[in-house]
């Protein structure tokens, strides 16, 4: 355990120093801290845009989805590079109306698309709320990798306060930049472990790859399939599709950045053309997961298991490596949501004069979202768990908008937009917090774009009329004056 | 329409109807993996080739500038 414990705190720590070798000397402005003045070459941007996807989620919870619903979890598979795919088309169109009109964020984009102040802070105060939980998850996954390796609670809290300071100080420090090269880091240390895991594990328990599937399809065949149950056809699809929405639309206000930050389109295209390779690695857990089922009781927390295994399988200095890369995948996204989050508050929320000024209020609200995150994460875990059930499905009622937006000229107002988002809201809270068998399986996510959508096209005609017959009364105004 | 927007929707409509294809939602395995890994798997890989395919109808048609 000491081992262990040594590896953990050290991984903390260079991630943390990683983080402030990003930057030399200090940002100018906020366009420099947030998007790195818009230079970030190929490789840059490939890690940045990686480490957008692979999180503790994806680290702990695809071993952990795996465990519990067996092929269910490749619903998480598909919807990045469908997402990708959506934005191989968007992303240059985008790019170049960040870097003409200035854009940082998408209340930035929001505001200017729309000419509408309110919709630009809606849409950021809407993005905070929902990346907020996001956050936080980032931080008290950092806590309970160190619990469940440990098994003390006090190192937890520790590991917590302690990554925090540090993501907090790398990121004020170097921004965006400080994000990328803790990615690389991350990256690699992730594949590394991955893979070692994806050898050492399956031959442990069942001889090897082949091997734990063999078993699998003898002892549990449901698991090979999509059945019945709570993870059923139809919570597969749609759960896919609003997660496919959220990425190829760019819902989530965190991932805007990285996409502004990049030196060219091109550079763009190609990662969104070659990243799907890269999604492979998301089967990699899952392995994992289906190993556990062989050798884990049913109950075992299935956030755990793959460290569970690890412990069982591995040398204490090893497992510490994978304790480092499960740190990683929680503090790198975390400095890239809070980065996500401070831009927001900066430049559409809180609206103070000057760069200067603007910059100091950006700097405060990383500290702020990430104490509150920290108190949060161990005072009370569970309040903002809750919110996070919105952090897809309410995202993504900002689609509409955002379609709106990429066209060359929007064809829809801002007040149809602005009805049909805040439908869509209301919908989403209404099927997550107070009716929530109405809809079964659906995501609500999904449910509440129709809405949303309905409510939109409604405006959009009623609009029309409106517009209509004002240029008809302006007209028999003018033959009744001639 | 433009043509080329239906290239990449090959993988992805395999991709998205993955669970309703009786062959791939079963249970039995190919190559010793289960048949949805190995389905999605190489839909996944097929992403990237039907892009390039894409970018480079684009540039013929000077529709990447």
């Amino acid at each position: 355990m000491t081992i262990t414990l040594i590896f953990t705190f050290t991984g903390i720590v260079l991630i943390g120093v990683l983080g402030f070798v990003g930057r030399r000397t200090p940002a100018a402005d906020l366009s420099e801290w947030a998007v790195n003045g818009r230079k970030f070459g190929a490789l840059a941007m490939w890690f940045l845009q990686a480490g957008e996807v692979f999180t503790t989620f994806t680290f702990l919870g695809m071993a952990g989805l795996a465990f519990s619903g067996g092929v269910a979890a490749m619903y998480a598979l598909p919807y990045i590079p469908i997402g990708y795919m959506v934005l191989f088309f968007l992303a240059k169109r985008l790019w170049s109306m960040g870097r003409e009109r200035g854009y940082l964020t998408q209340g930035d984009f929001l505001e200017d698309r729309f000419g509408s102040r309110f919709l630009g802070t809606l849409a950021a105060v809407l993005g905070v709320l929902f990346v907020l939980p996001y956050l936080q998850l980032q931080i008290t996954g950092l806590g309970l990798i160190v619990k469940l390796v440990t098994g003390d609670a006090v190192s937890s809290t520790l590991s917590m306060v302690v990554g925090c300071v540090l993501v907090v100080a790398f990121v004020l420090w170097a921004g965006l930049r400080g994000v990328a090269t803790t990615s690389y880091f991350k990256d690699v240390v992730m594949l590394i472990v991955l893979v070692v895991l994806l050898v050492a594990v399956p031959a442990h328990f069942a001889g090897g790859l082949s091997g734990v599937f063999h078993k699998i399809d003898q002892l549990h065949p449901q698991l090979l399939t999509i059945h019945n149950g709570t993870n059923d056809h139809v919570w597969f699809i749609t759960s896919m599709l609003v997660s496919a929405i959220g990425v190829g639309l760019m819902c989530l206000p965190h991932t805007w950045p990285a996409l502004f930050s990049a030196r060219d389109p091109k550079v763009l295209r190609r990662n969104y053309t070659w990243m799907p390779l890269y999604e492979l690695c998301l089967m990699l857990p899952m392995v994992i997961g289906f190993a556990a089922v062989l050798v884990l009781p049913k109950n075992s927390d299935s956030n755990g298991i793959l460290l569970s295994l690890s412990k069982t399988v591995l040398p204490g200095w090893a497992t510490g490596l994978v304790v480092v890369a499960a740190i990683a995948t929680a503090m790198v996204p975390a400095a890239g949501i809070l980065i996500g989050i401070s831009s927001l508050v900066a430049r559409n929320v809180v609206r103070v004069r000057g760069e200067r000024k603007q910059f100091w209020v950006n700097h405060g609200t990383v500290v702020v979202a990430c104490g509150v995150s920290l108190l949060l994460g161990i005072f009370r875990p569970d309040l903002l768990a809750n919110l996070l059930l919105l952090t897809y499905s309410g995202s993504v009622q900002l689609a509409p908008a955002n379609v709106l937006g990429f066209t060359r000229r929007v064809p829809i107002g801002k007040g149809p937009v602005l009805a049909g988002l805040i439908v869509g809201e209301l919908v989403v809270i209404w099927l997550t917090f107070f009716d929530t068998h109405l809809v079964g399986h659906v995501n609500v996510g999904l449910v509440g774009l129709a809405a949303n959508i309905v409510v939109l096209l409604a405006g959009a005609l009623a609009e029309r009329r409106t517009r209509r017959m004002r240029v008809s009364e302006v007209s028999d105004d003018v033959a009744v004056t001639a | 329409m433009r043509s080329y927007y239906l290239i990449p929707l090959i993988p992805a409509l395999a991709l998205t109807v993955m669970p309703f294809l009786p062959f791939v939602n079963s249970t039995g395995l190919w190559f010793g993996l289960p048949k949805m890994l190995v389905w999605g798997g190489v839909w996944c890989v097929l992403c990237t080739p039907a892009m390039l395919i894409t970018e480079r109808v684009m540039a013929r048609r000077g529709e990447d500038r």
